[in-house]
């Protein structure tokens, strides 16, 4: 017998002529994802609420206190319950059967699944689902028994939450611990965040990717973006590869950022602390803001000392972690100055992450990772040939991948 | 606690309640709590001849068109997500006033969009359409239509109509594919 979407019937006529239907099985089955799904039972009381925590059916918890039900998986599924209805006390007044999936995928990427019951090993009943049923939700309740009138129903309920299993969790009246929040929810919060960006969404899912592989979800930090304006680096202004570099970092500001702004520096010989970039000006602005690049008045040698002294003395009082991404084309002279610098930083709240562009001579730069004397490694360095030579995701990745690894070493020396 | 339908099964409003003289046809159902697209069902009214059909467009009540010329059946407006308590839709006939050409007046309900936002009845929780003696506030009929029309999108409910000097209803509980367009033109409305 085949149970469609919405479908809502009577138990028994799923198990017309089947002596043994006081006792069966449920078997769970979703195919074509990529990450974990986890099932689960949830036992609920007239109210809709999970009020005894003991009445959910999981792999951790393998069977209700009164044996009603119980982890049985039947072959060929992936997971299922076996279920004894006449034990279930009174007070528990419907079974869920629901299905969340734990990474950045949502049902509706999902090929197809099922949820049928079984009696003695023989399929009496199938409701299958397909990807096409869901939309976002990362967690669904795929079908429900319920007591109506004396009788159990089943009901092929087929819906859920975008937020995954801690919504879910609180739909049925439950508590979601504060100290293992979803990655869901800042992925979610980071696309509506970007939502009057248009420009910037599709960045949103990249940066998310990245955000949720180095485990930077939850952080909260700062984000600058020193840039390079002296004269060498005049094509890659006039040819606006600055303003994408700010439009790709926007993302990041406006994830990790209490404010969601990205503080904005340019230097050559001198230094222009600039507006910051945020989601209502980031349009252009390399030519609109403070009268546009060319009335900074930069495009002379390169200072990087002058600007590595502003930058520490606006973060050095901060209590928040912060991320400088330091643009620098090379021709870099002052090593001694910047290595004094960085090394008296090292006991700051503050991450260096230098990235080489385009050209060649990156003196000390290239040796921040291994230089000696300082409390932690507070700065990383990569070289690229052009800006755009790396697609998005690359660029996130690598932006990303030593910060981490600096904010667990600055909370051990309890610079954090 | 008004008495459960059958499907087809008649009731005499006058019998079953002497003192009716107008009616309200609730429609009610709860909010959607989970996420995607709201629940928006629709009730509505065709007053038909004892042809079967509507003496022109203005005998459909409907969310675009909430009160008869006559003044006979009204619309107490549209609810588009199923928030608040008991009806969120209704329809109220005064059965004096109904005019002397029109023989039935059919209600029916249909969940609006219901074939791209993927949605039936059994979806829904806690759907029902009710007759209710407007005056003592008594439920007539109920059919519940969570659980007796789960995989349904439209429906016609029920249908009063006149036998001799009394209004009967006969529970109709009839399901439909097409939507409101599709049961508008059985009726006689150009769609």
């Amino acid at each position: 017998m085949n149970i469609f979407k919405g479908q809502r019937i009577a138990l028994a006529s799923l198990f017309e002529n089947n002596a043994q239907a006081d006792r069966f099985q449920v078997g769970l089955s979703i195919s074509g994802n990529k990450e974990a799904i986890d099932f689960a039972c949830f036992g609920l009381d007239s109210q809709q609420k999970l009020s005894d925590d003991a009445y959910m059916t999981f792999f951790n918890q393998p069977k209700t206190p009164c044996g009603a039900v119980e982890l049985s998986t039947p072959v060929g599924d992936t997971l299922g319950f076996s279920c004894q209805l006449a034990k279930l006390p009174a007070k528990i007044d419907k079974l869920v059967f629901t299905a969340a999936i734990d990474g950045s995928t949502s049902m509706g990427q999902i090929k197809d699944g099922y949820l049928r019951f079984l009696i003695g090993n023989q399929e009496v009943a199938r409701f299958a689902f397909s990807g096409k049923d869901f939309q976002d939700e990362k967690a669904v309740m795929l079908g429900e028994l319920y007591r109506k009138d004396g009788d159990w129903r089943f009901s092929a309920v087929c819906q859920g939450f975008n937020g995954g299993m801690a919504a879910l969790v609180k739909h049925f009246g439950g508590e979601v611990a504060e100290e293992t929040p979803s990655p869901v929810s800042t992925k979610l919060s980071l696309e509506k965040k970007l939502a009057s960006a248009p420009k910037l969404i599709n960045l949103a899912k990249k940066a998310t990717v990245s955000l949720e592989k180095y485990q930077l979800q939850e952080t909260v930090a700062r984000i600058s973006l020193v840039l390079d304006a002296s004269g060498s680096m005049m094509n890659q202004y006039r040819t606006g590869k600055v303003q994408e570099v700010i439009e790709r970092l926007l993302p990041l500001a406006v994830h990790f950022d209490d404010d969601g702004e990205l503080d904005v520096w340019a230097f050559s010989s001198n230094v222009l602390a600039l507006p910051a970039a945020t989601l209502n000006n980031y349009a252009d602005f390399i030519n609109t803001t403070e009268g546009g690049w060319r009335n900074w008045g930069m495009m002379s040698i390169n200072n990087e000392p002058k600007v590595i002294k502003q930058v520490i003395e606006l973060y050095q009082k901060t209590l928040l972690p912060v991320l400088v991404i330091f643009i620098s084309d090379g021709g870099v002279s002052r090593n001694k100055e910047i290595k004094d610098l960085l090394t008296g930083a090292a006991c700051l709240p503050i991450f260096w992450q230098f990235i080489g562009i385009g050209g060649r001579n990156y003196g000390v730069l290239e040796q921040l990772d291994t230089m000696a004397g300082r409390v932690v490694d507070n700065c990383g360095f990569f070289a690229l040939d052009d800006l755009n030579s790396i697609s998005e995701q690359e660029l996130y990745d690598r932006l990303l991948s030593e910060f981490p690894l600096w904010l667990k070493a600055a909370k051990n020396k309890h610079i954090l | 606690m008004g008495i459960s339908l059958n499907k087809g099964g008649n009731i005499s409003l006058s019998k079953t309640d002497p003192t009716l003289k107008n009616i309200i046809v609730g429609l009610g159902w709860d909010a959607r709590p989970t996420d995607g697209a709201d629940f928006d069902l629709d009730a509505s009214a065709f007053m038909v001849k004892a042809d079967g059909k509507v003496r022109s467009d203005s005998d459909f009540i409907f969310y675009n068109q909430m009160k008869s010329t006559c003044g006979s059946v009204e619309h107490t407006g549209d609810n588009r997500t199923g928030a608040g308590e008991g009806d969120d839709e209704a329809l109220i006939v005064l059965l004096d006033k109904v005019p002397a050409d029109i023989e039935r007046i059919v209600f029916t309900v249909t969940i609006h969009d219901a074939e791209s936002r993927k949605q039936n009845f059994g979806q829904v929780s806690n759907a029902f359409i009710r007759v209710v003696n407007k005056d003592s506030n008594n439920e007539v009929a109920r059919f519940d239509l969570s659980e007796d029309a789960s995989i349904e999108t439209a429906m016609t409910f029920g249908e009063i109509y006149k036998h001799g000097s009394e209004w009967k209803f006969k529970a109709v509980g009839q399901g439909y594919s097409g939507g409101l367009a599709a049961l508008a033109r059985q009726y006689g409305i150009s769609i």
